[in-house]
């Protein structure tokens, strides 16, 4: 029986049941990435050795009778931005080509904690610039629902291998969109959580008052599992916010979703694919039919929204990327000539285009003379939206979107124009703008076979809402994820 | 617009050759085209946000490394220190 695809809820319960083992678990999880892994190459390192000895570990531990978490020997995934104590951490980036951190990051800390095993590192767009998972230095990963499609991106590794059975969870970062609209686009469910709930130490920054990690997975359970373990304050990071959480999974509930009123905003259906469209509208019927109120809404800023972002993004990125310098880590030219020279052609030689560009974009927007009409302005519009949304909250419990204004597209289809790239995270840079949280949940498929996905957001530390909405859905549609044949 | 793409690039400390400059520069245009499309909105009131302060943490070591456990991922190293150009004359 093979158990690589089923659920993390599902196989935390046969563990603790003793109907399997954790190593039989890792083993199967292998086999499957041994078949697919050519098919999709969701991966950049695989760390089976270390993954086995965990696993046996779990059962030690398990045969002892000692107390183990509920994610205690599940198989997870993590980006390869996140630090790993002694497992490479390259961000698909040459620069970093052959960085082993000396520490973890504090989410791989206290999943550390929780027992789970870490399959290995996943591939992304170099620092986690782009939304196709093709700016990685190293390859190109494949939708595994259609191989000549992309997976989305940036953390596309980590949406593949959840999506493909190659992992059962996996582990993030959305800076604009990074986590949602790969789970979109392979069919899974991806949450970036509240601004400040997860601690970004570890995290190799691209824009700092944008990033958070976040929780990939098969069903809504699993990523309520996942987020509850990843969240809490931590004094490593100084945006950590100050609060309690409870676990997101015990208090799962369907049935408190029903009374729930979703505001639809209709600047997010502008220029959405028509078939997308259908499946949104689809969806919200069937939320309908188990006595969700909806209602049109308004949010007019959003057309600004994409905008505001790559601008606020890149400058953050361009001052966050100044620390490659071929110095303390990370690549260093071989031949200079003084230390400007070193400086230059080990970011030259390090950096990818897409990272170049994003850096000369910060560094433009944040120069002398051009501040005031760039960045200021900018950080006005993030005002604004953030204003937007907080008088949207007075009308409505939770907004619903399409999570991408398309299905995936073709691997290639939008590199050569990094503007075509940007718009496909139209629909999900707001929410980052806004700190806020937001979940992307698959609802069915196009004509072509393409998952679509629609991405539910709430006010700051509603993930409970979230959850509980995607929980109704999940059991008012039948839905459960089929994996696709590899 | 005009831009300079060479003098972004010094800034960047990033190289971009002649062959380059012309594909960075039609590239960069257009990105700046999208960008500047922002409205002009008032200006007043503080761009902080009150209801998440910060705290920094109490100045304490307690995440110690060993030296080489540091120096293993720098490019190059001599007697436990970072090798670098000479900077001073």
């Amino acid at each position: 029986m093979p158990l690589f695809d089923k659920t993390a809820t599902e196989l935390s319960s046969m563990l603790a049941g003793k109907e399997i083992s954790s190593v039989e678990l890792t083993k199967d999880v292998f086999a499957r990435i041994k078949q697919v892994e050519g098919q999709t190459e969701s991966y950049l390192t695989l760390t089976e050795e270390k993954a086995l000895e965990k696993a046996a570990e779990v059962d030690a531990k398990r045969a002892a009778g000692k107390p183990l978490s509920k994610l205690a020997g599940i198989p997870v995934g993590i980006k390869d931005n996140i630090c790993t104590k002694d497992v490479r951490t390259s961000c698909a980036s040459r620069m970093l080509e052959n960085f082993v951190p000396p520490y973890d990051a504090t989410v791989m800390k206290k999943l550390g904690a929780e027992d789970i095993v870490v399959t290995g590192k996943t591939n992304m767009d170099e620092f986690a610039m782009g939304s196709s998972t093709e700016t990685s230095y190293f390859k190109k990963t494949k939708n595994p629902h259609d191989l000549e499609r992309v997976p989305g991106g940036s953390s596309g590794g980590s949406a593949s291998a959840v999506a493909a059975g190659e992992c059962i969870l996996s582990l993030g970062s959305d800076t604009g969109g990074s986590i949602r609209q790969p789970a979109s686009l392979c069919g899974v469910f991806g949450l970036k959580p509240t601004y400040g709930s997860v601690s970004r130490f570890g995290l190799v920054a691209f824009a700092s008052s944008l990033d958070q990690i976040g929780p990939f997975g098969r069903c809504t359970k699993d990523i309520a599992m996942l987020y509850s373990a990843i969240c809490g304050q931590d004094h490593y990071d100084a945006t950590s916010a100050y609060r309690k959480y409870p676990s997101f999974l015990a208090a799962l509930s369907a049935e408190n979703a029903k009374s729930l009123t979703v505001g639809l905003p209709k600047e997010y259906f502008d220029g959405v694919d028509a078939e997308v469209k259908g499946k949104i509208e689809e969806a919200v019927r069937c939320l309908e039919g188990a006595g969700v109120t909806f209602k049109e809404i308004s949010l007019p800023s959003t057309s600004y929204a994409l905008n505001a972002y790559y601008i606020i993004a890149s400058a953050e990125a361009s001052s966050n990327l100044a620390r490659f310098d071929g110095v303390k880590y990370g690549y260093r030219t071989p031949e200079y000539d003084g230390l400007i020279d070193m400086y230059e052609k080990t970011r030259s030689e390090g950096f990818g285009d897409e990272v170049k560009r994003r850096i000369m974009l910060g560094t433009f927007v944040l120069s002398s003379g051009y501040y005031d009409a760039y960045y200021k302005k900018a950080k006005m519009v993030q005002k604004q939206i953030m204003t937007e949304f907080d008088a949207a909250y007075q009308e409505c419990d939770v907004i619903l979107t399409p999570t991408t204004p398309a299905t995936a597209f073709k691997i290639g289809e939008n590199i050569g124009d990094p503007l075509k790239m940007y718009l496909s995270d139209v629909c999900t840079v707001t929410v980052n703008i806004a700190g806020l949280p937001a979940v992307s949940v698959p609802c069915g498929k196009d004509s072509k076979g393409l998952p679509v996905g629609m991405q539910l957001i709430g006010p700051k530390f509603s993930e409970q809402t979230l959850f509980n909405l995607s929980e109704l859905y999940e059991l008012q549609s039948g839905f459960s994820y089929q994996m696709p044949l590899l | 617009m005009e831009i300079d793409i060479k003098h972004i690039a010094k800034l960047s400390r990033l190289k971009v050759s002649d062959g380059e400059v012309q594909k960075f520069e039609k590239e960069m245009r257009a990105i700046i085209q999208m960008v500047e499309n922002l409205p002009q909105l008032d200006a007043s009131g503080p761009l902080i946000d009150p209801q998440n302060p910060m705290k920094l943490r109490k100045d304490i070591v307690d995440h110690p490394y060993r030296r080489e456990e540091i120096l293993k991922n720098a490019p190059k190293t001599q007697a436990g220190c970072v090798v670098v150009p000479k900077v001073v004359e």
